[in-house]
């Protein structure tokens, strides 16, 4: 499939409900998304990032700008991707077993059952869960949940991935071990990917490109190179390049994490 | 029987702790019916209570047995379960969908609201006259009843369980490419079977109830008939026949929705 580079033109979006005053979700936001990279967006709490990713997935119509998708060999405009989301609260269907969520978009597809089990089973095993195929999610724990959510995800092949904060609800040790293993997915993958994170940590650690949003209302304060050797794992942690960016991000985040505790917006998001 | 089975596969207690038959929910449960049964009976034989009054357990049986060999007792209960569940279908079928509907319509919302609020907290046992008006007193008249016993617990419930699906698991649909149409039937029709079946217990209730009543009021078959009936010419161990016909559907009914709320643990996260 050609490789589609996604652009954010000046895309801004502001909740007006009849009866409230309105809200700017995200102000106006100038971006683009590589084809084959992983950009992360880092932010402080409720600057919007999710609802780009929204914006991004096509859930949400922006108020202002536009949004392209440019084929990246010519440049010519061209439809949305196939896209499939990883979400923070991993969202399995309770009544579904492993296979059975993994499978459910290729249900909804209507793909042959013996294609549609062969998918799912190979999908199941890049998340290193083969076995546990008819277990029920609550059966599993956090960890296992989100794999199947990955799974989930990278079983309807799509030209990008969106990770909303994938590793937000998990503990700090399993996180770790899922980072090293997304990073290692994504980097023989040739994934498009965007990631949005809270963690300087994780987004180094998977990206190519950070994006540094400003407290709400959203904006892109900084874009930020990681040419990081891959592949990476909690080894490079140690890299003093590592510790180079995550003082530099550090530094640009602090600043806007202060302004939105200030300015009493910082929300649970 | 339960008696002894229950005893053998009771509770999983420590080896430690000296086990006791009363703790066993079962043996206490069923002990205390024969108990019951054993004093009744005695005491009933020592002071010679008359059977029309209060026949005893004893005599009861003797009329079920006698009733159910050839006195047509199996086709009354089998016209009572008839009328009570194929109105509780009907009732369950619309219902199911009604409900989605008004879950996921504004204007269907708007509309169902007053009609509820207006007709659920009739009791329906005042609409058998206009029913009998309306129907005659056949079986129309007594799906009739049936269903509307169930309809409306089946109906708000399935609104509350559709109207509590996690807004999550729709993002991660339509993420993975479902229509609106798979949205209702794979994600919010699922999701709120747990509702669903806490209103099929209290609808299915209801239509036992007004079912056996209309019998009574009009039947010339069904249980409440039958009960009617031998209440009128004073066969006071056919009326206790029937009555343990119905306690005994009733356990039925309860245990088998009790097992099937089991089985839909999975249904609830975490």
């Amino acid at each position: 499939m050609p490789a589609v580079a996604i652009e954010f033109d000046d895309v801004g979006l502001t909740f007006a409900p009849a009866s409230a005053a309105p809200t700017i979700a995200l102000e106006a936001v100038t971006c683009r998304f590589e084809p084959g990279k992983v950009t992360a967006l880092i932010g402080p709490s409720g600057c919007g990032k999710s609802t780009l990713l929204q914006i991004a997935r096509g859930f949400l119509e922006p108020t202002r700008g536009r949004l392209r998708f440019r084929l990246a060999e010519s440049g010519a405009e061209t439809t949305r991707p196939a896209m499939s989301t990883v979400w923070q609260a991993f969202n399995l269907f309770p009544w579904l077993t492993v296979i059975d969520n993994v499978a459910f978009g290729l249900d909804l597809a209507g793909v042959p059952h013996t294609e549609r089990n062969a998918r799912a089973g190979n999908a199941i095993a890049a998340v290193d869960l083969s076995g546990f195929e008819y277990r029920y999610p609550r059966q599993l724990s956090g960890g296992m949940r989100q794999r199947v959510g990955l799974a989930r995800a990278l079983v309807m092949e799509p030209e990008v991935l969106l990770l909303d904060e994938p590793f937000g609800a998990l503990d700090a040790q399993t996180r770790l071990v899922l980072q090293e293993q997304l990073a290692q997915l994504v980097e023989t993958g040739g994934t498009t990917a965007i990631l949005v994170t809270h963690s300087i940590e994780e987004a180094i650690l998977l990206a190519d490109t950070i994006l540094v949003m400003t407290a709400r209302p959203g904006r892109v304060a900084a874009q930020i190179e990681v040419d990081l050797p891959r592949p990476r794992s909690v080894a490079t942690t140690k890299d003093p390049q590592f510790s180079a960016l995550f003082d530099r991000i550090y530094g640009l985040l602090r600043e806007e994490v202060m302004r939105a505790m200030i300015s009493g917006e910082e929300t649970n998001a | 029987m339960s008696l002894t089975q229950a005893t053998k596969d009771g509770p999983q207690q420590p080896a430690s702790e000296r086990y006791s038959p009363l703790d066993d929910p079962r043996v206490l449960g069923w002990g205390s019916i024969a108990l019951v049964l054993l004093v009744w009976e005695f005491t009933a034989r020592i002071f010679g209570v008359s059977a029309l009054y209060l026949p005893r357990p004893s005599q009861i049986v003797v009329a079920l047995v006698a009733l159910f060999g050839s006195g047509g007792l199996a086709i009354d209960l089998g016209v009572t379960l008839w009328r009570i569940f194929a109105g509780f279908a009907i009732a369950l079928a619309c219902g199911t969908i009604l409900g989605l509907w008004i879950a996921t319509s504004f204007r269907a919302r708007a509309v169902a609201d007053m009609f509820i609020a207006a007709l659920y907290p009739l009791p329906k046992i005042t609409l058998i006259p206009l029913l009998i008006i309306w129907l005659g007193t056949g079986g129309p008249f007594m799906l009739t009843i049936s269903f509307l016993g169930a309809i409306f617990p089946i109906v708000i419930n399935t609104v509350l369980g559709v109207s509590q699906c996690d807004p999550g698991l729709v993002l991660a649909a339509r993420d993975l490419g479902a229509k609106p149409q798979q949205i209702m039937r794979r994600v919010l029709l699922p999701s709120a079977i747990p509702s669903i079946f806490a209103g099929m217990r209290l609808g299915l209730g209801v239509s036992i109830i007004l079912v056996v009543a209309a019998e009574m009021v009009v039947g010339k078959t069904g249980l409440g008939a039958r009960l009617y009936l031998a209440g009128q010419i004073l066969e006071t161990e056919q009326v206790f026949a029937v009555l343990i016909v119905l306690a005994i559907l009733g356990i039925i009914v309860t245990k088998l929705q009790d097992a099937v709320d089991a089985a839909l643990g999975n249904w609830r996260v975490d």
